[in-house]
């Protein structure tokens, strides 16, 4: 370095600057098919082994398809919750690569739509997985206290709401950064910040709700007011994840030369350090308020994880989900490397459908007392989450490669391009 | 260490050499030109960051965070073992119907304390390798030092420094640019 910064508040570089001639921020046409092609390749042929498994043994099938989807839409919901914090904190540092969330962002409401084969399948298999709308549970005391909220016609409108409302959401906020590549109006930005006021607020009740309704509602008995954190924790990790390795392979395509830089990656390596925590931290305090409390319908949670080779899924998680990524992301050097941080963002992925699978999975085979976790069919596991991430794979690459690959004329670029951790 | 001592005309043991600078590109410059020159007992005053200086001065990466993972997680664990001893083996008592020994239990202490050492062995760990707290430094007696915080930018080169010798630490310093160059008593 042998000049001295000007700091990060020149505004107004705009697309004079080297990183941002156009041979660096787009992509060239027809860019990307090859991945593309893996990509669905990868989701009609995971999709295609998750329908044998269907004639197989339909619940499995169903409760691993469902892994599948909720892992997809918690990526997208991660990344629309870093859309609306970066808004509201008018952040600056982000501006090169916000484009990238915004086209993540934007299929929040398309992989949302796969929970309606969810439920489709859920029906035809007389609501194995979504077992309180089944006849066996009927009249059971605990339900019938909660029936106020969880009937069959309040779910299904809450889940067709959560889907209509970051619809709504997502939209606006794409089409505000959009309109600026378009016209330039600085103001626009302004504009995304106040819709991203009242939009979090929504945002983090309406995710802790799905949260409930998809997921925790699995195992009716059970409560947890912790679960919405604890959903919510994973998607801010899974979503930086995916940020992370978007980034890397554009990197390694050889473009955003200069704008994506090891600054950038170091700070994305921190807030993915900083979920792994969080996470470890919530899922800590739920299982340790439940087992000390010891109340029945909440230990059964656990109780049901800690047979058979369960604790095996569950000790992977907390080695995966934390342990091995706490020790290893806290080193420097980890982060600003590309490649490094990229391999963390991929193990990172992995562990939260790891997590998935250990907090869907065990109501399939819950009865099975040689095998809980249902190891012979572990095939329709992994295709059926293949299958779905292998859409969302796809999807992605179509957006990114749809058009500019950073908001041109975003009036923070300059801050991002200066970016730089000075520790 | 230098094993030479140097004296000022008066008798008085010499601290170091000063140069004063105008603008921060300058002594931007001048700091790169001392740290090719291979000194490492030094330092540049100015009356606000400038970004990149310690490029430009060579300043290696502190070892501190290093420091405060180690004693962070030994104090980790010494938590937990102390937990262990008293509620497993020292004064067994019965909560809740726990058993007596859980790691569960145990957790919130251990993550506490790893935390509370971290932040003791970051604050008195800054303060040992800044060779914090000084109560006196011989700079503070002259006076065109008090514009480093204000309009003036400041090298300040130490005779301890093994690589100091005053005719050629003054041409070092005239050649970067430097202005009222002085030396300082001890």
């Amino acid at each position: 370095m042998s000049q001295i910064s000007a700091g990060g508040h020149s505004h107004g570089v705009g697309a004079d600057h080297p990183a941002l001639r156009s041979s660096n921020i787009s992509m060239a046409p027809g860019a990307g098919t090859g991945l593309k092609s893996a990509f669905i390749g990868l989701g009609v042929l995971g999709l295609a082994v998750a329908a044998i498994g269907w004639f197989k043994d339909p619940t499995h099938a169903l409760a691993s398809f469902h892994v599948g989807v909720i892992t997809a839409i918690t990526i997208c919901l991660g990344a629309t919750f870093f859309i609306l914090i970066f808004n509201l904190v008018n952040a600056g540092w982000v501006s090169t690569f916000k484009r990238q969330y915004e086209n993540v962002m934007s299929l929040l409401p398309v992989v949302s739509l796969l929970m309606i084969p969810v439920f489709v399948l859920d029906y035809f298999d007389g609501h194995a997985l979504f077992n309180w709308m089944s006849a066996s549970a009927h009249g059971d005391v605990l339900l019938e206290k909660k029936a106020g909220f969880l009937n069959p016609m309040f779910f299904y409108a809450r889940s067709a709401f959560y889907i209509l409302l970051w619809a709504y959401i997502t939209s606006t906020l794409r089409r505000l950064s959009l309109e600026q590549d378009r016209t330039g109006d600085k103001w626009l930005t302004a504009k995304a910040r106040r819709t991203s006021a009242w939009a979090i607020l929504v945002m983090a009740l309406s995710t802790a709700f799905a949260g409930f309704d998809w997921l925790m509602s699995i195992d009716f008995k059970f409560f947890s007011t912790m679960w919405g954190v604890y959903f919510f924790a994973g998607s801010a990790y899974v979503g930086t994840a995916t940020m992370i390795l978007i980034l890397a392979l554009l990197r390694r395509a050889g473009k955003m030369e200069g704008a994506v830089t090891s600054e950038h990656f170091h700070d994305l390596g921190k807030l993915l350090f900083s979920f792994t925590v969080f996470w470890a931290y919530i899922a800590f305090s739920q299982y340790f308020l439940i087992w000390y409390s010891n109340i029945p319908e909440e230990t059964a949670f656990f109780h049901m994880r800690e047979h058979g080779a369960w604790p095996m899924v569950g000790v992977a998680v907390i080695v995966s989900h934390f342990a091995l990524p706490f020790v290893i992301m806290l080193f420097r050097g980890i982060k600003r490397n590309p490649t490094t941080i990229a391999f963390f963002a991929v193990w990172s992925i992995a562990a939260h459908v790891i997590d998935m699978f250990w907090v869907v999975r065990p109501v399939v085979h819950v009865g099975n007392a040689a095998d809980p976790v249902g190891w012979g069919l572990i095939w329709i596991d992994a295709g059926a989450v293949l299958g779905v991430l292998g859409l969302l794979g796809w999807l992605i690459v179509g957006k990114v490669t749809s058009g500019p690959l950073v908001g041109v004329n975003d009036p923070r670029l300059g801050e991002a391009l200066e970016h730089r951790n000075y520790v | 260490m230098s094993s030479k001592v140097y004296t000022t005309e008066s008798g008085e043991v010499v601290y170091a050499m000063v140069a004063e600078f105008e603008t921060p590109a300058d002594v931007y410059h001048a700091a790169e030109k001392v740290r090719d020159a291979g000194y490492s007992r030094w330092d540049v005053h100015t009356p606000f960051p400038i970004h990149g200086m310690e490029d430009a001065m060579g300043v290696k990466r502190t070892i501190l965070p290093m420091v405060i993972g180690v004693v962070g997680l030994s104090c980790a664990g010494l938590g937990f073992l102390m937990q262990w001893w008293m509620s497993g083996v020292d004064y067994p008592l019965m909560t809740q119907g726990k058993p007596f020994a859980t790691w569960q239990a145990f957790v919130p202490i251990t993550f506490e304390l790893g935390i509370l050492f971290s932040a003791f062995t970051a604050i008195i760990g800054m303060l040992f390798f800044n060779r914090l707290p000084q109560w006196y430094h011989p700079l503070l007696k002259k006076d065109r030092f008090l514009r480093v915080s204000d309009d003036r930018f400041m090298i300040c080169i130490e005779a301890g420094d093994a690589n100091f010798d005053p005719d050629r630490t003054r041409a070092l310093l005239e050649g970067a640019g430097g202005k009222h160059i002085d030396l300082v008593e001890e």
